[in-house]
């Protein structure tokens, strides 16, 4: 890492975009609020690997959920472009797709922006958060605020109640592939960021009803 | 661009009809805007009576029932699975819902918003016939509907994925030759010669001074009435000439100037401009023209199956007709013309069948070889609408004899009934399960025989009687003498006068297959809301229409209609407060024969079975809009023939 420019960054001003994104978070939601009032910001990255330090984020995916509603038109699909372009993958995978890329900039400034009032959703949703922070960090984003919500850790809670020992927890069987096989959630473009966004969306909506099923019914119940 | 997430969407609507008539650019459009909503089995979607919402349904994953309150009890009226659109209402006029929609297990639903559809209803024309039509789950089809979403079918185009379901043909034109090669009354036929032989063809039209048509001398009069009689060169043409020739209209269309050949065995057919012969001659055309224009001539086949002596070559003739049935139905010429071709071709098998069997058993039998007898068709045979080589239903009535004649007589018609089905097997029919068939001594018997069996019928009404009613009540003569088969449709009209509750009876028994309500995934979904594994076509939709067309031709004494679709069209004439609903009621008999003998032709089968899923969605919501007339016909019956007091 350049430290010295990332020091210089740094001392810089946020950016208006960080600083209104902040402000919105000041505001906290209401326990009480019922889950069909609730927005969820449902996302997922794609990245180069599972460690947060060395590894970067490919593409970002994200849709919007509200009263049950996916909305499509709230969907969000970038790439952005790989610092070194890992021609192993590429030659792996046999694809040299011209994306459009957009500037990392410009996705954090979009996601901050969808994500004002929105409860984050995301299978396994820190490592995507803390991903997305890296990004972000350069630009002055120091924490992602919102409420999240793992559509992992809400699976097993309904299937083992509130408190559960972690290490108990079979965790294979909470994979995004194996839920969506359970909740018949048909599995196409797995492994692309906005692909897994609309299956945690649909996870998410079916994991809702039942909790909605057992008595979780706001906010408060959900997150609290 | 479109995202990931709004391509799935795309890929699924552009698999479905109204979508898949959108451009790719249109569709992104519409996909983008869509919200993916889900429900939990039994929850409602909208319910009945509720102002419509800011947009219509197509399911995603899932399915969904469409349900009415009915006397405080709630009746499925539809399942919509994967792919179909309903809640239209939202986009249709913004009334309130006029039925209830709930999960009928876990679905997965896309809201498409109605603005940015209003827009493309009103551009595109396919779009706007598509819910005009009432395509749409859910939408009351209006009785005129029926012909209107069958001719929007063929406007909405043809689609790989509607396994070729084509429906009426469009007017062909007609190449008939003009101006035609002539000559006056009076003229020599050596002029008339020159004439041909400059023109180089081999007909020449006879006409009068106001140039009707009066005749024509071809290649073959010339030499069959000319030469070969020693006639002079100077004979007048009227002399040798064939005459009256048939005329026609030039406003006919292709297929009816094609069955007019063929079932007057015409080489020619000519044109007047009124139509009639005492119109002036506007042209000609020829079984030679048609030829061409065909590449594959009933009118050939037809000659050739007249002419054959030999069975193996019937059988190979018989083979080529199904290719032209293929043809046929793959060229959506109609279906009334398809029967007619096809019912020709196999009544001259059995024509063709009679004759080598009478030229072979004649000699044994001397006391009785000119003994009369008329062989007759059955069941969907006698109606005419026998397109594929399903099982055989016939029988035999001959003229009674005196006693010491009559077991002659059965031997002898038992030899030429047995030859004739020997025949009708090798060209690839199939036998009747029952065995009714002219082959089975009990169905080849004297007319005194026959008008008891019939009398038994329709003065014992049990449902055995009732039964047999079904398939010898429409009996025709195909081939031998008329006459015999006349006489005994006279019987047949004189007991049923006197025995007038044989209707009611006969009535009731039409209404014992209930229409099918639909179709979902692959099954067949019944008015209780039961599925099941096949649609059995035959069954469920045509023997419904062909029962009640039965009894209500009998109850109007119509004599002379066998056809299941010409009965609605003469019932239409003969009711006008009804005639919407009978020609409905015919149109769509006409889909169901069209749609099962594609599916015999594609399975080699009789067709008969129909795996749901193999339909498109047009397909299906067609044939699920055809069912409508079946119910409505039910209801007149029930009521015309007060079933709801009539004994069970």
């Amino acid at each position: 890492m350049d430290w010295k420019k990332f020091f210089g960054f740094a001392s810089l001003p946020k950016p208006d975009f960080i600083r209104a994104y902040e402000k919105s978070m000041e505001r906290k939601f209401p326990k009480g609020k019922p889950l069909s009032e609730v927005e969820f910001l449902v996302l997922d990255t794609e990245t180069t690997g599972l460690t947060i330090k060395k590894d970067h984020v490919l593409s970002y995916g994200s849709v919007l959920v509200i009263d049950n509603r996916i909305k499509i038109s709230n969907s969000r699909e970038f790439y952005l472009k790989p610092k070194k372009r890992n021609r192993e993958a590429i030659k792996v995978h046999g694809l040299v797709q011209e994306r459009p890329y957009v500037s990392r900039e410009r996705l954090i400034r979009t996601f901050l922006e969808d994500a004002r009032q929105k409860v984050l959703v995301g299978h396994h949703l820190g490592f995507d958060l803390a991903m997305l922070e890296r990004v972000g960090k350069s630009m002055g984003l120091r924490k992602i605020k919102n409420p999240g919500l793992d559509t992992y850790d809400l699976a097993v809670r309904l299937d083992r109640g509130r408190y559960y020992d972690p290490h108990t927890v079979p965790a294979k069987e909470y994979s995004l592939d194996r839920l969506c096989e359970r909740y018949a959630i048909a599995l196409d473009d797995r492994h692309t960021a906005a692909g897994d966004a609309l299956l945690t969306a649909q996870l998410l909506v079916k994991l809702l009803k039942v909790a909605e099923a057992k008595g979780i019914k706001t906010y408060g119940d959900l997150l609290g | 661009m479109a995202n990931v997430i709004v391509n799935r969407i795309i890929d699924f609507l552009k698999k479905y009809p109204p979508f898949s008539f959108l451009s790719s650019e249109l569709l992104s459009q519409v996909a983008a805007e869509v919200d993916l909503i889900y429900f939990e089995k039994e929850e409602f979607l909208f319910q009945k009576g509720e102002p419509a919402k800011s947009y219509f349904f197509v399911v995603k994953e899932g399915a969904i029932k469409l349900t009415d309150d009915v006397s405080g009890k709630e009746e499925t009226v539809e399942f919509c699975d994967e792919g179909d659109v309903f809640g239209v209402l939202a986009l249709l006029g913004k009334r309130p819902y006029i039925l209830n929609a709930r999960a009928n297990e876990p679905s997965l639903i896309i809201a498409v918003p109605v603005g940015i559809f209003e827009k493309i209803l009103n551009e595109n024309s396919q779009v706007s016939l598509y819910f005009a039509s009432g395509f749409a789950s859910g939408q009351v089809v209006v009785r005129s509907g029926l012909s209107q979403s069958q001719k929007v079918r063929n406007l909405l185009g043809r689609k790989s994925d509607e396994n070729g379901l084509m429906l009426l043909s469009g007017q062909r034109t007609l190449q008939y030759s003009h101006p035609v090669v002539q000559c006056p009354v009076g003229t020599s036929v050596f002029t008339a010669v020159t004439k041909m032989s400059k023109a180089s063809v081999g007909s020449i039209m006879v006409v009068d001074q106001n140039l009707h048509p009066k005749g024509i001398i071809t290649d073959k009069d010339l030499r069959n009435r000319l030469i070969a009689k020693g006639l002079p060169y100077d004979t007048p043409v009227e002399k040798i000439m064939s005459h009256p020739v048939v005329t026609a209209s030039k406003e006919l269309e292709f297929s009816q100037v094609y069955l007019t050949m063929v079932k007057h065995r015409l080489h020619h057919l000519v044109f007047t401009e009124d139509g009639s012969p005492d119109s002036p001659l506007l042209g000609i055309i020829s079984d030679h023209d048609i030829l061409l224009s065909q590449g594959n001539s009933p009118a050939v086949l037809i000659k050739a199956l007249q002419e054959s002596e030999d069975i193996h070559e019937m059988a190979k003739l018989r083979n080529q007709a199904e290719g032209m049935l293929k043809y046929y139905l793959d060229n959506e010429l109609a279906i009334d013309f398809i029967a007619g071709i096809l019912t020709e071709i196999n009544d001259t098998i059995i024509r063709r069948a009679i004759v080598l069997a009478l030229t072979k058993h004649q000699p044994s039998f001397p006391e009785v070889q000119d003994l009369e007898f008329c062989f007759l068709g059955l069941g969907s045979e006698g109606r005419g609408e026998q397109l594929l080589r399903t099982d055989l239903d016939n029988a035999l009535v001959y003229q009674d004899v005196p006693d010491k004649l009559e077991e002659k007589a059965q031997n002898f018609m038992h030899l030429i009934s047995r030859d004739v089905m020997e025949v009708l097997f090798a060209c690839g029919f199939h036998s009747c399960p029952a065995e009714m068939m002219a082959n089975n001594p009990r169905w080849c018997q004297p007319l005194s025989q026959w008008k008891r069996y019939f009398s038994e019928w329709i003065r014992e009404p049990d449902p055995q009687s009732l039964m047999m009613g079904t398939i010898f009540f429409d009996f025709r003569a195909v081939g031998g003498k008329q006459a015999l088969a006349d006489a005994l449709t006279q019987h047949v009209y004189e007991e049923i006068h006197q025995e007038k509750v044989f209707l009611n009876f006969f009535a009731k028994n039409a209404l014992l297959n209930p229409p099918p309500l639909g179709f979902f995934r692959n099954f067949m979904v019944e008015k209780s809301g039961k599925h099941a594994e096949k649609f059995d076509i035959k069954l469920r939709a045509m023997m419904p229409l062909a029962d009640a067309a039965r009894v209500l031709i009998l109850s109007h004494q119509v004599v002379g209609i066998n056809n299941t679709f010409k009965r609605y069209e003469r019932l239409a004439e003969l009711e006008p407060n009804q005639a919407s609903l009978f020609r409905d009621a015919g149109k769509a008999y006409e889909i169901f024969m069209r749609i099962r003998a594609l599916e015999g032709l594609a399975t080699e089968s009789s067709g008969r079975f129909i795996q749901p899923d193999s339909l498109g969605k047009l397909q299906r919501q067609l044939l699920k809009n055809a069912f409508f007339p079946i119910e409505e016909i039910q209801k007149i019956l029930k009521v015309r023939f007060q079933l709801d007091y009539f004994g069970n």
